[in-house]
């Protein structure tokens, strides 16, 4: 049965629909991620267009990331006071990235914008996964331990310092501020929810523990991207509540079966996959921005 | 076709009597309602030719066209390694559906001036104005290019059937992606190239049920919109947490 999706303007099959939600969530519950990095580019090659697919994956992210929150909330494994404080960031963050995705659709450079934000981001993140999942694979075969990386020392001087219970952390706001409002920034153009990026920097930059990293990531995402939606509804007019419900129930779905056969791979491997997904993803994007477009001219219909 | 056939009867019986050559016409139906399940329709444009005469050649172009809209058609150019949109015209209020049916190509039809006069052929659909920098011509050619790719223009020079010598019928697509609004049904009698009968009806084509009032609620109270969205994905995400938990 196909069904009209009121934003987009446009007709889908909806098991076509609830699939993608159903892969992109299985793909998400096998990672641990939230897949807005995958889900977005998808929406786009199935022909929703860009804003549209942009803003509507905040709203998944918000609900994939509820449900994980939740989880991580009954193991006592969120920090709150560092969520916040970062979802403070977020927020200036997201408004910021909403203004800017709203000029560059005035000049018609919205593709041009998600397309190579997402292909420096995913090329970068990608390629550091790949190497350091690599390291790892070899590292456990020969019994080496892994390598750590030493604190960053000179956050530690900053002023505004707090104390962060949970993260059994005295540090300075800024960085988690500052963190905090470059993933905003990343949610409202590109439509993702940042894990990847914000995991990474509260292991390495923020020195937090690793138990309450996930939980803490996921609580600030579901602040920023609910407030991405808000904001993308409200300026934007780009978020579509039908094309949202069947990417949701197909996304929670298809999480429940990716997290049961992520139990059955190894930590290395699952890196490895998923640093290649992330590459593939980057390397299609990068070929639609470099290679000659069958037809150079593109239509808008709209505007004053 | 069972359908319109005896609304053409009673236009036939109903017309006036008059000297002239003439024309009626009329619409399988006035309005076209978009509901969640449409995948696009025909409606079917019919009419008559009252009191023919036996000399010349006569010909019957039907034209449908949408509300207007502007566009802004860009280019892309090849800049720094990349593939960007450089230049661009914006048309000011262009159709954002055409479809015209005929007996013969149109150029066969009538002169030059006489289609440019009557807008009639995609050669002759042009904007109320165009903003560009450029020579426009190559933009508008690539709109109508791309929305006949889209099923939005189109053009069939077999498409208007005589089904007697005076009984004629065409059908006309209306996609999914159609623009909601005011839509005019022309249908223009020639005869040696000239013409001596033109008709216009309305089309009405509105989005009904829950898609017209989602988009009516995004753009008329787009915050709450947006809360609404929020809420529902929260609602299903915590519903899939408890489920989850109890699969555990």
């Amino acid at each position: 049965m196909e069904i009209y999706l009121p934003i987009a303007e446009m007709s889908v099959h909806w098991l076509i629909v609830l699939g993608m939600g159903g892969a992109i969530g299985f793909l998400s519950g096998l990672f641990g991620v939230g897949g807005g990095f995958l889900l977005t580019p998808l929406l786009i090659f199935y022909g929703v267009p860009a804003e549209v697919a942009v803003a509507t994956t905040s709203s998944h992210i918000t609900a994939s990331s509820i449900s994980g929150a939740l989880a991580q909330w009954r193991r006592r494994a969120v920090d709150l006071k560092m969520g916040a404080v970062m979802a403070g960031g977020g927020l200036f963050g997201t408004t910021a990235g909403v203004w800017l995705f709203t000029v560059m659709r005035r000049y018609g450079q919205m593709d041009l914008l998600v397309s190579s934000s997402y292909v420096i981001l995913l090329g970068t993140v990608g390629g550091l996964m790949l190497s350091e999942s690599l390291a790892a694979l070899r590292a456990s075969r020969s019994g080496a331990p892994p390598a750590r990386r030493a604190p960053h020392l000179w956050m530690h001087g900053l002023p505004f310092k707090m104390r962060f219970r949970e993260s059994r952390l005295y540090i300075s706001v800024i960085p988690p501020v500052v963190i905090g409002f470059f993933v905003g920034v990343l949610s409202a153009i590109m439509g993702v929810g940042g894990g990847f990026v914000i995991v990474p920097a509260m292991i390495y930059l923020l020195r937090m523990p690793t138990n309450v990293v996930m939980g803490t990531s996921l609580f600030q995402i579901i602040i920023v991207t609910a407030a991405t939606t808000i904001l993308q509804a409200t300026t934007n007019y780009s978020v579509d509540i039908v094309l949202a419900l069947f990417l949701i129930l197909g996304g929670v779905i298809g999480a429940q079966l990716g997290v049961r056969a992520g139990e059955r791979l190894r930590g290395e491997q699952l890196r490895l996959l998923l640093a290649l997904l992330v590459l593939a993803v980057a390397l299609r994007l990068f070929v639609g921005l470099v290679v000659k477009p069958d037809d150079p001219f593109s239509v808008t219909v709209g505007g004053p | 076709m069972r359908r319109w056939l005896p609304a053409v009867v009673l236009l036939l019986v109903a017309a006036p009597a008059a000297a002239t050559e003439d024309l009626v016409s009329g619409l399988s139906q006035d309005t076209v309602e978009i509901t969640s399940n449409y995948t696009g329709t025909d409606i079917v444009v019919f009419g008559a030719i009252e009191h023919p005469e036996d000399t010349g050649i006569n010909d019957v172009v039907v034209i449908v066209r949408g509300p207007g809209a502007n566009m802004t058609v860009r280019e892309k150019q090849w800049v720094a390694g990349i593939w960007i949109n450089r230049d661009q015209a914006k048309m000011i209020s262009m159709p954002t559906y055409y479809f015209l049916a005929s007996t013969r190509p149109v150029d066969r039809i009538a002169p030059a001036f006489t289609l440019e006069r009557y807008a009639i052929g995609l050669a002759n659909v042009v904007p109320a104005n165009i903003v560009s920098h450029h020579d426009p011509e190559p933009f508008r050619q690539a709109l109508i290019r791309h929305r006949q790719a889209d099923g939005l223009y189109g053009e069939e020079p077999d498409g208007v059937i005589f089904n007697s010598p005076t009984l004629f019928h065409a059908r006309v697509p209306v996609p999914a992606t159609v623009t909601r609004g005011l839509y005019n049904v022309e249908v223009y009698l020639f005869r040696d190239g000239t013409v001596i009968s033109a008709q216009s009806t309305p089309l009405f084509i509105d989005q009904t049920g829950l898609e017209r009032r989602l988009f009516n609620f995004a753009h008329d109270e787009p915050f709450y919109y947006g809360v609404a969205t929020v809420l529902m994905a929260s609602l299903l995400g915590w519903l899939s947490s408890v489920l989850f938990r109890r699969n555990e």
